[in-house]
Formats: structure tokens, C-alpha cells, sequence
């Protein structure tokens, strides 16, 4: 029993070995990400930051298990994934809400199916739960068209974390969301994560926001991505998202990060 | 398919609001219209000309005749009864078939080109087989309308299917739901804008093919009863039985023109 629990700490929740992936685009194979190694403990929050088109998306596809590495392995608690992974919440960079539900309904349909059995009477007041986290209040029955970008986001970003998954993909949640805003959801989703002991693996292009929330940052080079750098956050947790970005330990790996980025921000834009 | 439907809406609830929703002036205008037309038939034409022609009095007589002796609401039953079972059926199966069809894109793939001839056959040209196989009756009357209201429906339901954003079905099953509740949380209701639009036509296509198909080959509804007396050259009888016809579309339409009215308003 002892043993089985060591091994099973020791296992890390998400796992890539030399995983590569090739794509085919007019009758040309071009390599999206070269061979990389990365492993996630349980419980840790990585940030992936990177220039767009180094395969950030495709690195959480492949721990989604929507894809599948051209070489190398991906796995999960230690099992190569094979199908779909349902152990993990994945907020895509594209929302995917069901145009015809409203707010209110769609935050809720991870609590309609049978996987996850619950009262309708829960189920309801857990969607107003978060409805007030993501600040939608007012907006419940209001339809995914008649909403902005960022509120779209927020949805999404409720309907992923009203199930609790045990590990969460994210991409570029707060992407479309203003200053204040972004600040506030940062806030909340480091409050649920820590409380959940959820692992969290979550591409932004923004590195404060990797800084704020990550316990190691994972910075990418340009197109074939490969991964550059992966630094340590050395910052007392849980820290003001408020404040933090004050800090000289902050502005210090803002810094360091950034001079690892920036050359590969230059070459890697898609033009 | 979908602007198609659009239009041929605005056309139909146009035509409806200008029939209905007029001034005492234009519906005085039509009146006269009407009654000099009417006055023209009964007295203009010459002897040797009433034969065909017939004439209002006349027709008058014949289709009073049919509503004393039940002729007329037997036929209108028949014409009814058969457009509305044969829309039930071919909606039903339609759908059913339409979403296995659309989920399972293999059997979709193998079967297309033949669901392409059959769709593309225009299916009144059915009619003399089916009257082999079914003989003239209630029978190969009911199986063609169903075939026109069933391709109708099926297409547009595997269309439906096809155009759902995969993403939409995928990150459900990202959040564990069966392949059952994909089926009914995102595949129909996805698939149901393209659903409704065909329902909506196929009426329009019940009524003239259950029509035809009475006037080609068959013993009961109006379109017999206007086969049956232009064949025995009863002038009145025939002008008769297509003043019922006319009255008959107008009703449709219009309720159509209603329930449409109501749907766009809960849609929107
Ligand atoms: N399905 C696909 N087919 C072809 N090329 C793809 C596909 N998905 C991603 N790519 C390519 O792979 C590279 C990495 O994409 P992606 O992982 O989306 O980058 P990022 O998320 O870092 O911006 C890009 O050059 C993109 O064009
Ligand atoms: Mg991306």
C-alpha cells in the first residue's frame, strides 16, 4: 500500500518522452514541434509561453489525446494515452459553448451526464456558483452570440472548472479578457487550483501571467518548437496577483524569462 | 437549401399578408374584378362554347351538389388523410434514417452516389411503378408522397449532421459523455435548423405530389375528382373541383404562414 502510494507520487501526472509531431499541409510534412521531453508532477502548474505557431496548442492536443505524437509517447499517470483523455478539463483557444444553450446551461452540461450523477437542485446551485466566480451574473440566459469574446471566455472557463477534472488544459484562457478583469480570474483560478489540487498545464503569451500563476515556466523557441528554457518561479505561494507583479523576485524572472523569449518572438512570428 | 427556404418564406408570407391585410378600397377593386369576370363567363360565351367553358351558375350547382351529398368532404378527407400520413411517415423515417446515416460516415460514403440517383429522380416518375406494386389506391398514393417528403428530410438531416463544428462534439466527450448523450446534446440539436427547413418544404411538396399522384392513377381525393370529370368532359364538374384545389392552397398556405410566424418568433 505504502509502496503502491510512493510509486504513485513519484509518477508524474503528465509525461512526454522525445514526442514529436509531424503535419501534413499541402502534400508537404512539416514538423510543428520537434522531440521534447516535459513532465508535470500532480498537483504542479506549468506554464507553456512561446511565439505563436511553436506548438503550444499542439502539446496540450496531444495530452487531450486528440492527437497523437508522429514519434515519442505521451503519457498520463504513467499510461501511454490511447483515445480521447477524460481525466482532464481542456479549455481550448477556440470556445466550443453549444450555440443553442444559454450561459446558465451550458456552464451546467458537464453535470448533466451520467459520468458525474448529481440532484438537478446541486446542479443548479453550482452553476450559479460559477456564474458569480467568472462575474456572468445578470447574464445567465443570455446566448453565447449575444455575448462579447472575453465573457465567451469566461463561460468556457466556468464550464471547465464546474466539474473539478483533475488535471486542467488551458490555451490562452485570458487571452481576450481587459487588465482588471484577467487580474480578478487569475485570482480565482489560482484560489481553485490549490484548493482542488488540480494540475494545470496552461499556454498564455502573456509571462506575467505565467509568473503569477506557474510553479515552473516552460519557455518554447520558434517554429519547429522545441523547448528553449524551463525556469522555476521562486515566489512564496500563494502569493496577491494584486501585488505580485511589484515584487523584484517578479520583475527579476520577468527579465530573465523575457531575454529567452524575445529572440524567438523575432523569428518565430507567423507571417 | 437554407436561403432557398428563406426566400420561398418571404414570398409565401407576402403574398399571405396582401391577400389578408388589405384596405376596404383594394378589396372593393377585387370584388368588382371578380364579379365582372363572373358575369363575362355566365353570359359572354356562345352555345357551342358552354360545353368546355361551362359557366359560374353552373359550377355553383355542382359543387353545392357535393357538399349535400358528402362527396365533397369524403375526397377532401382522402386528399388530407393521405398528405398527412405520407408527411408523418417520410418526416419520421427520414430524420431517423438521416441521423444513423450521419453518424455512421462510412455506411454514408458507400451509400451516397445511391442516395444521389434517388434523390435526384424526380419521384412523381414513380408513380406507374408503384401503381404495379401497390395497385390504384390509398396504398401507392401513401408510398410516393412518403418517398418525396422522406429524401426531402433525410438529405437535409445527414446534411444537418455533416456541418456540425467537430469541435463541439469532442470536447463533450472530453467531458465524459456517452456516445448516446453526444447524440442527443449536440448532434440533434445542432441538426434540428436544418431539420425544420426541410419539414417546412416538404409540406409544400405533400400537397402537390399527393395531388398528382391522385390525378395520375387513382379512386378517391380532388385530385381524382378533377381527373374524374374532365375525363367524362363535365366542364362544371372539373372547374368545380379546382375551385376547391385553389381554396385548399390558400387554406394551407396560410396556416403554414402562421405556424411559421409563430416558430420564427420562439426561434428568435
Ligand atoms: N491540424 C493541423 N494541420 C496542419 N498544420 C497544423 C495543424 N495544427 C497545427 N498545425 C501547425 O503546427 C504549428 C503549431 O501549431 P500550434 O500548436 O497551434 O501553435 P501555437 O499554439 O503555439 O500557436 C503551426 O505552424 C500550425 O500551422
Ligand atoms: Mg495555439
Amino acid at each position: 500500500m505504502q509502496r503502491n502510494s510512493a510509486a504513485e507520487a513519484a509518477t508524474p501526472k503528465i509525461q512526454l518522452l522525445g514526442a514529436s509531431r509531424d503535419f501534413e499541409a499541402r502534400g508537404r510534412r512539416v514538423q510543428a514541434l520537434q522531440p521534447i521531453d516535459l513532465s508535470v508532477k500532480k498537483a504542479e502548474f506549468v506554464a507553456l509561453v512561446g511565439p505563436s505557431g511553436c506548438g503550444k496548442s499542439t502539446i496540450l492536443n496531444m495530452v487531450a489525446g486528440l492527437l497523437g505524437p508522429t514519434q515519442g509517447r505521451v503519457a498520463y499517470d504513467g499510461q501511454p494515452i490511447a483515445g480521447l483523455n477524460r481525466k482532464v478539463g481542456y479549455m481550448t483557444q477556440k470556445d466550443t459553448l453549444l450555440p443553442w444553450r444559454d450561459v446558465a446551461s451550458n456552464i451546467g452540461v458537464a453535470l448533466e451526464l451520467k459520468c458525474r450523477p448529481m440532484p438537478r437542485a446541486d446542479a443548479a446551485t453550482k452553476v450559479a456558483q460559477m456564474i458569480e466566480l467568472v462575474g456572468l451574473k445578470g447574464f445567465e440566459h443570455h446566448y453565447p452570440s449575444e455575448l462579447s469574446g472575453g465573457m465567451r471566455k469566461r463561460v468556457a472557463l466556468a464550464r471547465t472548472l464546474i466539474y473539478e477534472p483533475e488535471t486542467l488544459l488551458m490555451d490562452e484562457p485570458f487571452a481576450a479578457l481587459d487588465a482588471q478583469l484577467r487580474l480578478v480570474m487569475l485570482d480565482q483560478l489560482q484560489f481553485l487550483t490549490r484548493l482542488r489540487k488540480m494540475t494545470v498545464l496552461f499556454v498564455t503569451h502573456d509571462l506575467g501571467e505565467a509568473i503569477t500563476l506557474a510553479d515552473r515556466v516552460v519557455v518554447m523557441s520558434a517554429r519547429p518548437g522545441r523547448i528553449r528554457a524551463i525556469r522555476n518561479v521562486p515566489i512564496q505561494r500563494p502569493l496577491d496577483v494584486f501585488k505580485a507583479r511589484f515584487s523584484p523576485e517578479f520583475a527579476s524572472l520577468h527579465e530573465a524569462l523575457w531575454d529567452e523569449l524575445k529572440d524567438e518572438v523575432t523569428k518565430g512570428t507567423d507571417l | 437549401m437554407s436561403d432557398l427556404a428563406l426566400t420561398a418564406r418571404i414570398g409565401f408570407a407576402e403574398r399571405a399578408r396582401a391577400v389578408f391585410d388589405s384596405t376596404p378600397g383594394r378589396i372593393l377593386a377585387r370584388i368588382g374584378i371578380l364579379a365582372a369576370l363572373l358575369a363575362a363567363w355566365q353570359y359572354l360565351p356562345g352555345p357551342g362554347m358552354r360545353f368546355w367553358a361551362s359557366d359560374p351558375q353552373s359550377i355553383v350547382m355542382a359543387l353545392l351538389g357535393w357538399i349535400i351529398d358528402g362527396t365533397l368532404w369524403h375526397q377532401l378527407f382522402a386528399t388530407l388523410t393521405v398528405m398527412s400520413t405520407s408527411y408523418a411517415l417520410g418526416c419520421a423515417i427520414g430524420v431517423g434514417l438521416g441521423l444513423v446515416f450521419g453518424l455512421l460516415p462510412r455506411l454514408d460514403k458507400v451509400m451516397s452516389p445511391f442516395i444521389f440517383a434517388a434523390y435526384s429522380l424526380p419521384k412523381i416518375a414513380l408513380a406507374p411503378l408503384l401503381i404495379i406494386l401497390f395497385g390504384i389506391g390509398v396504398l401507392s398514393k401513401v408510398v410516393l408522397v412518403t418517398l418525396v417528403v422522406f429524401f426531402l428530410v433525410f438529405s437535409s438531416t445527414i446534411d444537418g449532421v455533416h456541418n456540425i463544428d467537430p469541435d463541439l462534439p469532442r470536447a463533450l466527450r472530453l467531458m465524459g459523455a456517452t456516445r448516446a448523450e453526444i447524440i442527443r446534446k449536440v448532434l440533434i440539436p445542432a441538426a434540428l435548423p436544418w431539420i425544420f427547413t426541410s419539414m417546412r418544404i416538404a409540406v409544400r411538396y405533400a400537397f402537390s405530389n399527393t395531388l398528382l399522384a391522385e390525378l395520375i392513377a387513382s379512386n378517391s381525393g380532388i385530385g381524382y375528382l378533377i381527373a374524374y370529370h374532365s375525363g367524362i368532359y363535365d366542364a362544371a364538374g372539373t372547374y368545380a373541383a379546382v375551385l376547391i384545389l385553389v381554396i385548399l392552397s390558400v387554406a394551407l398556405t396560410e396556416v403554414l404562414t402562421r405556424i411559421e410566424k409563430g416558430m420564427s418568433r420562439w426561434r428568435a
